[in-house]
């Protein structure tokens, strides 16, 4: 356990002599940590915001043990002691979460937001997230596997029908997710349907780059930000988060390959 | 214009849209889609000009991310979101998930392979996955290098009050 916590002996001036309830501050601390791991933050950006936000809110000692499913926090004030565990939801990646999820704790430890109405807000934060509509965040990443495709050697004629393959896939991929349907099964089917657009129409079109395009069309699969997240744990001296989260990442490019080598048996057949 | 150019600015400008493409995919603010684009675009740029002076793929991943790393840590004051979310998102597209894809259909053919190709099967594929984990490797240490070695230039609340 000794390599995932940090502890932090803070310094007796702490600014808030009587804060708010210990029980409140776990509560929030939880709260900030599951967001910040289910958008996909490193565990050491979320260790240094609560240590950060306890210490302005009176706190003597905070510790934060980080795991992939769960969080617990001990925070001390004086002679009081409080441990909670929160569990933690489904990973992914939000940035604009993550920076909501900054700016409510900057104004908790600055004093401009009373912890309780924090937590409220906390609580409602999927409202409070700008996103950007569906058919652009499909169109985009459309744009960036065609351009994968260039950049793995494909010709023009690709381009197109891995742009619309991969519009499709994180099209589905996001109807299943929304359903809260398994990710790694959400995976398969994805890169099943993707590969297999990609490359059905790439061969309508008469490209001669048929494996690259469907390969590039499940790009979007692959998962970019954990898998970094996972370099940065091992390296900061977390190995049981940096575990779990690669075997994720592991299962995940499992599943992609899966759908990827079913849609290459169709579609490349005969050539 | 030389085709060694014109192979990398081909490059640069499909690292760019990549990197942009995912920056909205990953609800990147608005205002440092720019930044994604030109991180994503000198990250390609780099690992190309690298790979062309005949290093291999994970140096070069590292030297290309160590200077975006960098430039991002140098910039920094003049963006309002704090982290390495530009460096991150450029560094996006370097991340070798087709090599992945490879690696691990080659191992799949091994379970077909007829007698003679197994080796051949079961070389290629660990080749790849090596190659795989040693980019992401070289990628990651190279984001926190600059991270470590450079402070925080933004005053935000744990630098005022923590010692």
């Amino acid at each position: 356990m000794s390599s995932e916590t940090k502890d932090s002996r803070l310094h007796s001036g702490a600014p808030a002599a009587c804060g708010p309830p210990l029980s409140d501050v776990a509560r929030f601390s939880l709260s900030i940590g599951r967001l910040f791991m289910e958008f996909g933050e490193s565990a050491r950006m979320i260790h240094e915001e609560i240590l950060a936000m306890a210490h302005c809110l009176g706190c003597d000692s905070a510790e934060v043990y980080c795991q992939h499913a769960a969080i617990i926090v001990t925070l001390r004030r004086g002679q009081e002691f409080c441990v909670q565990m929160g569990k933690v939801g489904e990973h992914g990646v939000n940035l604009r979460g993550s920076e909501v999820v900054k700016n409510i704790v900057r104004r908790v430890s600055e004093g401009d937001l009373a912890c309780s109405v924090g937590q409220a807000q906390l609580d409602n934060i999927q409202r409070a997230i700008p996103s950007y509509p569906v058919w652009l965040v499909c169109l985009c990443t459309g744009l960036a596997c065609s351009a994968f495709g260039r950049l793995l050697g494909a010709d023009w004629l690709s381009f197109f029908p891995v742009l619309v393959a991969s519009g499709v896939g994180q099209w589905i991929r996001r109807a299943l997710l929304v359903r809260k349907r398994n990710p790694f099964i959400t995976t398969g089917i994805v890169s099943f349907v993707s590969a297999y657009l990609a490359g059905f129409g790439s061969r309508l079109l008469g490209s001669s780059h048929l494996e690259i395009a469907t390969v590039s069309a499940v790009l979007l699969l692959v998962p970019g930000v954990p898998v970094l997240n996972v370099q940065t744990d091992v390296i900061e001296g977390k190995p049981n988060l940096a575990a779990a989260r690669g075997l994720r990442v592991m299962y995940i490019l499992l599943f992609m390959t899966l759908g990827l080598v079913a849609a290459q048996r169709l579609i490349l057949q005969g050539i | 214009m030389n085709s060694f150019w014109i192979h990398i600015i081909h490059q640069a400008i499909f690292g760019g849209i990549a990197a942009a493409g995912f920056g909205i995919l990953f609800n990147c603010p608005p205002r440092i889609i720019l930044y994604c684009i030109s991180s994503g675009a000198m990250a390609l740029a780099i690992r190309t000009a690298c790979q062309l002076a005949n290093l291999n793929l994970p140096e070069s991943a590292f030297f290309a991310a160590l200077a975006v790393a960098t430039a991002e840590r140098l910039l920094q004051r003049f963006q309002q979101t704090r982290g390495s979310i530009v460096a991150l998102v450029g560094c996006i597209p370097m991340v070798p998930g087709s090599m992945a894809a490879k690696g691990l259909t080659n191992l799949f053919a091994l379970l077909q392979a007829h007698p003679g190709e197994e080796i051949a099967a079961a070389t290629n594929g660990m080749r790849n996955l090596l190659e795989v984990t040693l980019t992401l490797a070289a990628i990651g240490t190279a984001l926190a290098i600059p991270q470590s070695i450079y402070p925080e230039k933004e005053a935000s609340v744990k630098t005022k009050t923590l010692p």
